[in-house]
């Protein structure tokens, strides 16, 4: 039962907090408190899981006739995605602790993480679906009205875009009850199913839209770019996820015979993600729009290291995919406090930043260079592992990626040229970067994780290992 | 267990920290955190060296991804060492020199900080036993550099230049990471001495082994600043002087020489030597020519250590690995020396680097005139300085062999009779002759004897001293006796036109300046010498390439494509919609006697349809 | 005792005392006590009726609805053709015959239509005129469907006979275009574009909310044996009608400026999905699936429209403009209304998401992928007007000269109990799976 409250307990308190919490401003520290309960829910999950396999929590609302079953199961995998969140949701808490409007502000992340809690925990695809939609109510608003100037245009968008794709999921979901007449993703295999490639290819689209994956990419620059910055930390690091998330679920457990057969295809969008949004990168001028297209060219390697399907390679994409998460988000937040500051999004207008603000501008450039994969951080353990076990599947030609990488390198060394170093520009010699302290403290944790994990990644592989080995032993494509 | 190495490889890095913590709250601890530093670990690797009896190995796993493991051993034989005893070596002289020459900067903890985690990548690149150590060490000392040169990052020049360096060294990093992830699986190993064995290599097919030892090829290019991706080397002179001594004689370039050297029986089963060679070849004409024209003091440096190092390159490509590897050792150290010379000059001429302001200056800087000069002798290769043995082997090594003997062998004879043109220019226009800027001259001070001629001094008289010892050396290195390359007519060949050549550039340069600018008036002349100027346009071309194709076109059209196509649909969706709307709005009428009537008809025509339909 | 004769004998006895206050409370009672009496299986005692569980948590809720009516409204006639409206309601849903189910609906049709003559201003007249003249058209086609069938010899007076001949078919077929007038289908949606957009708000409420949920409802138990009689004749024709109804109606709200309008043809649209019911009759899903959009529908609607009457002071031209920042203006209003919007459009532990996800799969079951893809590609293109609303809504500045109106208490506690409904049926959906027809 308690379980159940981890997820509707923040869905029905937002409200309340916000009523509470309107006058007084102390929002912030509820959900602060909130997203600390939940870490500390999480953890104690996973000190509790089992070798392999699910651990159930409870099912609820049972309807026989629909299979509508609110299951709770967790399993490493789910386990890690949560504690992935709520440690963002804890750094995003602290990095939004000067935003206007905080009553309605935190309720709204207190949603959130209900709902996210819910997509990770629940294994009835109904209420699977139930929440992935119900992540983005909280995030239409978020993005609408605390957005940047063209924050309408980026929310419906956002909330459109990816509200049709999911109409794909759901359809697929629909079409795997009728065939196999049950809504419990731990039972549906190929073989059960009549049409295992329609529903493949349903799905597919789907979750490539929220990972996402070229040409399903296009909400994302506008949402990430127009989001107040704690919010593209949480599009980044938590929204994406869930679209790998589901995909590697659909392509080692569910089906693991189409994912074979269609592996090309993840393959290919993968390349034309990290490539594309590349060169999309390298030529953008706007400095959130290149953290933006970044961020889509580390997650087609993501699908990259997804489509090779082994052991190795999953958990390479499963590195890759918590490393994603730790680098981008700073950069995410000192390009919004930037904009924020000097209120301008181009680069050309900064210049020199490192001279004003030395420490704000280290922490981008080491997350910059995470992002470029430059060894003892995350960046380089995910693109080394990806490499390698990529190679391992598809031989030596997907030498490839490392063209992405050189394009990183690009636009990142390029990006840190125009606004940190070189002459201050006007605008930033009149600037005061001065920084609240909490959200100096969240960058700061930021770049613990990045560097930390980047030289000692054995504790995270542990974890991780485990879960793909877990599945290796009850029957998943490995 | 050795505890001195864990203290070598960690030393840099805590230190680094250290000292950057304390510089912030005085700022000249930081020197002297740095300092003792640089000293002790040049004195652990001197105790490494004398009780060095056989390799010392240590494997260690990183981490475990999926059923994969990535080793990261610690192997330190008589290369290593070779290598970590210039590095730190080096490295203590540049800390020591840098505390008159970095006097006056600010930030002296971020400086000081980012030396060391220079010295460490590098020690940590020539310790590594598999290729993911040397790759991080590799990755650091691309990053090392990149902060250095744009030190200065206020400024634009250094700015730019720091990204010269990354780029054009990254370009090459991304190929030895991807032969990592060939190796991996063509080899199943990333232990370098296991790589350098017939049973491994053999294994894999000669075409495989080619192609990945051309990556690591490429990579080494990149960081030793060979044809074509030398540019950075000579943006890099933007940086503090004491950071190009230390890039050009302690660390980095050697990085690419050294890699080269540690999997040189690899590139002897991959049949990748001779490539190396010409490849090497054609950077050493290059950059001896362009050296000869740089009319700034430390670009002349960096051009001739494009040259010496591609001098050592073409040694491993000979097949010799005691002429390339003698060749860098001895090059390190002239080449440190030379620059910290420069440094001293430019400080005591308060930073100009023109050649041409410069002049008649060993009066005033007598003993850096000294030093300087023996490190132009030794670089220029006469005897009995250390230069003169391992170019001469260099030279000997292409022309036994008969693969590079010819076009190889000749470009190499060039580049290597050319130094004593450029670099006995170099000394003459500053230190022979009248002063030609007499404002300048008046204001040079004297530097101080214990922060800037000792560490000049100390490097000299290595250079000086290694001359006696190069059999030794080569033994060190190779641990086989030294079989003696002998061509009897190099000797009195090289001595001909390297008198030949001491005469014409004083003659030119210090007698009759008129002469030179007459003969540099000519257009043909002129031409040439723009040509050299700009390093054969290399960089522009590079320049161009990137702009003009990556940017310009592939870019933007992928750019346009995203507005007008991908998200151009998507956004389409509004205009299709909206002219939806207006069609199917242009079937409401608001007007009641039409609404009745559609209804009706409407009706009546689906009720047709089905009357049809149930009598069919 | 029976739910219509409480109904029908209160609204009766409401006209003798239509100025007194207590009217309001009359109402409601009478409602709790038709609740009470429809849960305990009372059926209307004359021949031709007959209920069943799910017909009677459909009744009750129709009397919540329009309690809730009751309790936000303050005009004292509007209360007792509520009532009217309740009773009629009851008749309908329990009709078993082609009869009783006539003249039921045709009782609704009336009170409805001296419902919408309650006329304030000219547009609300047109509104009317445009409603009275569409109904006359049906009540005509309805009869002569009528008399086809009789035609062919078949008794009115007991349930549809399936066997039915030539005319006998095409007299079923005329009466259900005439009922899908009601229903707003294409081709007969016209009317109520601009009826439900023109007269008062809480009018259109009723009207769009009950009437038309009431109607399709009767109308699915009706037919539903003599569509499923012929299923490879029938089912296109109703694929091709659902299709366009909801791809009509929710192009057409696409950029509308006026509230009253964009719900009205979201209405259209709803009544689109409502008939994919029809058209996936094999699937023993349908009828759950109708049915449950039938109740999160009448709650959605209701609400909605109510809210926008009170809003709008009972004026029917309210415009997206007026609607800027309204939320900083009335949190409360604003917060009903956008959770109603969200469930119109299908966001979930919403009523409106799982009433359509039920009813797109039984699309499904049925063997119509493609269909149901049209289906749920249509409700996503509706979030595109739904998300537009709740942009002016929220993310807006307020615009001085918006004349939004301020909402009493009453209203207020009528929108809870609609919200409720919503949500309850949002997630506990055992409630309508554990009924059966």
């Amino acid at each position: 039962m308690s379980y159940l409250l981890l997820i509707f307990l923040p869905i029905v308190l937002s409200l309340l907090v916000y009523f509470i919490t309107r006058n007084t401003g102390s929002a912030k520290y509820m959900a602060l408190g909130f997203f600390v309960v939940m870490l500390i829910h999480s953890t104690y999950l996973y000190t509790q899981l089992p070798e392999s396999g699910y651990m159930l929590l409870g099912s609820f609302l049972n309807i026989k006739a629909f299979d509508f079953e609110l299951v709770l199961q967790v399993d490493r995998l789910s386990v890690i995605m949560l504690l992935l969140t709520s440690i963002l949701l804890i750094l995003v808490a602290l990095s939004s602790w000067t935003v206007k409007k905080q009553a309605a502000y935190f309720s709204l992340l207190i949603f959130f993480s209900g709902a996210i809690f819910g997509v990770f925990m629940s294994t009835n695809f109904m209420w699977f679906f139930i929440f992935w939609e119900l992540t983005l109510i909280p995030m239409y608003f978020l993005v609408g009205i605390w957005g940047a100037e063209g924050r309408v245009y980026a929310a419906v968008k956002f909330f459109l875009y990816t509200h049709v794709a999911s109409m794909f999921i759901l359809l697929a979901f629909f079409l795997i009850y009728k065939q196999s007449g049950t809504f419990d993703m731990t039972l549906i295999k190929d073989a059960v199913l009549v049409t295992p490639a329609l529903i493949w290819w349903l799905l597919f689209v789907g979750f490539a839209v929220k990972m996402p994956l070229f040409p399903f990419h296009t909400w994302l620059p506008d949402a990430h770019v127009q989001a107040p910055a704690p919010v593209s930390v949480l599009l980044a690091g938590v929204l994406l996820k869930m679209g790998a998330y589901a995909m590697i679920r659909m392509v080692i457990l569910m089906l693991p015979l189409q994912a074979q057969k269609y592996a090309w295809v993840i393959l290919v969008l993968g390349l034309l993600s990290l490539l594309y949004a590349g060169f999309m990168a390298l030529y953008e001028t706007h400095v959130k729009k290149m953290v933006a297209y970044s961020s889509i060219s580390h997650m087609g390697l993501v699908a990259i290291a997804i489509s090779a399907i082994s052991f190795d390679s999953l958990s390479a994409g499963l590195y890759e995919m918590i490393g994603h998460a730790f680098i981008i988000s700073p950069l995410f937040l000192i390009a919004g406090f930037l904009h924020h500051k000097t209120g301008s999004w181009q680069m050309g207008d900064m210049g020199g930043i490192m001279q004003k603000a030395p420490y704000i501008s280290a922490i981008f450039v080491l997350a910059g260079l995470g992002a470029l994969g430059l060894p003892a951080t995350m960046g380089f353990i995910g693109e080394i592992t990806i490499l390698i076990s990529a190679i391992e599947t598809y031989g030596t030609w997907l030498i490839i990626i490392l063209l992405g990488s050189m394009l990183s390198a690009a636009y990142l060394i390029w990006t840190f040229r125009r606004v940190i170093y070189g002459e201050m520009s006007e605008l930033v010699m009149k600037t005061d970067f001065t920084m609240s302290k909490p959200e100096f403290i969240s960058l700061v944790i930021f770049a613990i994780f990045i560097v930390l994990f980047g030289i000692y990644p054995q504790p995270l592989f542990d974890m991780i290992n485990q879960t793909f080995s877990a599945y290796t032993s009850i029957g998943g494509a490995l | 267990m050795n505890i001195e190495i864990y203290f070598l490889l960690l030393l840099p890095f805590v230190g680094a920290v250290a000292t950057f913590i304390a510089g912030k709250q005085n700022k000249n601890l930081a020197f002297w955190f740095a300092e003792t530093i640089g000293i002790i670990l040049f004195l652990l690797t001197f105790y490494t060296f004398i009780t060095f009896s056989e390799p010392l190995s240590f494997d260690f796993n990183w981490f475990t991804f999926g059923e994969t493991t990535l080793p990261f051993g610690i192997y330190i034989d008589n290369l290593s060492l070779v290598m970590l005893l210039i590095a730190t070596g080096l490295g203590a002289l540049d800390i020591h020199f840098a505390h008159d020459y970095m006097a006056e900067e600010k930030d002296q903890a971020r400086y000081y900080a980012k030396i060391l985690f220079f010295i460490g990548g590098m020690i940590l690149l020539v310790s590594a036993k598999e290729l993911t150590g040397l790759f991080v060490g590799w990755e650091f000392m691309g990053l090392a550099s990149y902060l250095l040169i744009s030190f200065w990052h206020q400024n634009t020049a250094p700015a730019d230049a720091g990204v010269a360096a990354f780029l054009y060294t990254k370009f090459g990093d991304i190929f030895l990471f991807a032969s990592i992830g060939l190796l991996f699986y063509y080899a199943g190993t990333l232990d370098m001495m296991k790589l350098n064995q017939p049973a491994v290599n053999g294994m894999i097919s000669t075409s495989v082994t080619h192609m990945i030892a051309i990556f690591i090829f490429i990579a080494a290019i990149g960081k030793s600043g060979q044809f074509p991706l030398f540019p950075w080397l000579m943006r890099a002179m933007e940086g503090p002087t004491t950071v190009s001594a230390l890039i050009h004689g302690a660390t980095m370039v050697n990085s690419g020489i050294y890699i080269v050297a540690r999997l040189f029986d690899f590139y002897v089963a991959a049949e990748a030597l001779i490539v190396v060679a010409a490849v090497a070849a054609l950077s050493a004409f290059i950059g001896a020519t362009s050296a000869l024209v740089q009319d700034e003091l430390k670009k002349v440096l960096a051009y001739s250590t494009m040259s010496h190092l591609s001098l050592a390159f073409i040694g491993l490509g000979a097949g010799s690995l005691a002429a390339g590897m003698t060749h860098l050792v001895n090059h390190a150290i002239f080449k440190a020396l030379l620059f910290l010379a420069a440094g001293a000059v430019i400080l005591s001429a308060h930073h100009v680097k023109d050649l041409w302001r410069l002049g008649g200056l060993s009066h005033k800087l007598t003993l850096s005139a000294i030093f300087m000069g023996m490190g132009v002798l030794s670089l220029s290769g006469i005897p009995p300085f250390s230069g003169f043995f391992s170019k001469d082997a260099v030279l000997a090594s292409t022309i036994l062999n008969p693969q590079t003997y010819g076009l190889i062998s000749t470009l190499t004879i060039i580049a290597g009779v050319l130094s004593i043109a450029y670099a006995g220019r170099l000394w003459t226009l500053i230190f022979a002759g009248r002063p030609r800027d007499k404002e300048l001259y008046d204001k040079v001070q004297t530097p101080s004897k214990f922060w800037i001629a000792l560490p000049l001094g100390a490097m000299a008289a290595a250079t000086l001293v290694l001359g006696n010892y190069q059999e030794e050396l080569t033994h060190f290195i190779t641990k086989k006796d030294h079989i003696k390359l002998h061509v009897s007519w190099l000797l009195p060949f090289m001595m001909i036109v390297l008198s030949f050549l001491v005469f014409l550039v004083y003659y030119f340069y210090n007698r009759r300046p008129n002469l030179r600018e007459k003969v540099s008036a000519q257009p043909l002349m002129k031409t040439i010498r723009q040509v050299l100027l700009n390093g054969y346009y290399i960089e522009a071309m590079i320049t161009w390439f990137a702009k003009n194709i990556v940017v310009n076109v592939v870019a933007r059209s992928i750019s346009w494509s995203e507005k007008h196509i991908i998200d151009g649909a998507v956004n389409g969706m509004i205009h299709v919609s909206h002219a939806t709307f207006v069609l199917f709005g242009r079937t409401h009428s608001a007007k009641v006697s039409n609404q009745a009537g559609a209804m009706l008809l409407g009706a009546l025509a689906i009720v047709m349809i089905i009357f049809i339909g149930s009598v069919l | 005792m029976s739910a219509f004769v409480i109904l029908f004998s209160s609204a009766l006895f409401s006209f003798g005392i239509h100025k007194l206050s207590i009217l309001k409370s009359l109402g409601m009672t009478a409602l709790a006590v038709a609740g009470v009496l429809a849960v305990l299986g009372y059926t209307t005692p004359l021949n031709g009726f007959s209920s069943s569980s799910a017909i009677q948590l459909f009744e009750v809720m129709v009397f919540i609805v329009l309690g809730a009516v009751i309790l936000s409204e303050d005009e004292n006639i509007n209360i007792t053709q509520s009532l009217f409206i309740a009773a009629a309601s009851v008749l309908v849903l329990e009709s078993a015959t082609l009869l009783t189910f006539v003249i039921s609906f045709e009782a609704l049709s009336i009170i409805s239509f001296i419902l919408v003559s309650n006329i304030k201003d000219a547009t609300q007249a047109e509104g009317a005129v445009k409603m009275f003249i569409s109904g006359a058209i049906a009540t005509g086609l309805i009869v002569l469907g009528l008399t086809l069938y009789a035609l062919e010899g078949h008794s009115l007076n007991e349930a549809v006979n399936i066997k039915a001949g030539i005319f006998g078919t095409l007299g079923l077929w005329v009466m259900l275009m005439g009922l899908f007038y009601k229903l707003t289908i294409v081709p007969m949606h016209s009317w109520a574009a601009d009826s439900y957009a023109q007269v008062r708000p809480s009018h259109a409420a009723i009207l769009s909310g009950v009437a038309k949920t009431v109607v399709v409802i009767a109308t699915f138990y009706i037919f539903s044996p003599f569509i499923l009689e012929n299923l490879s004749f029938n089912t296109p024709i109703l694929v091709v009608l659902s299709v366009a109804t909801m791809t009509l109606g929710n192009v057409l709200a696409l950029f509308q400026k006026k509230i009253g309008k964009i719900l009205s043809y979201s209405s259209i649209a709803h009544a689109g999905y409502m008939l994919l019911a029809f058209a996936a009759v094999q699937s023993s899903y349908a009828s759950t699936g109708l049915l449950y959009i039938a109740i999160a529908y009448i709650f959605m609607q209701t609400a909605l429209f109510l809210l926008l009457d009170k809003l709008s002071n009972g004026a029917s031209d309210m415009t997206l403009e007026d609607f800027k920042g309204l939320a900083d203006k009335d949190k409360f209003s604003a917060l009903f209304f956008t959770i109603q919007l969200f469930s119109l459009a299908g966001i979930p532990l919403l009523a409106g998401f799982i009433s359509k996800a039920v009813l797109v799969y039984a699309v499904v079951d049925a063997d119509m992928t493609i269909v149901a893809l049209i289906a749920l590609l249509n409700s996503a293109l509706s979030v595109a007007y739904y998300a537009w609303i709740i942009k002016h809504i929220y993310f807006d500045e307020a615009n001085r000269k918006n004349k939004i109106a301020s909402v009493q208490k009453m209203p207020l506690i009528a929108q809870t109990v609609l919200l409720a409904g919503t949500l309850y049926f949002g997630v506990f959906a055992y409630s309508v799976f554990s009924v059966t027809l």
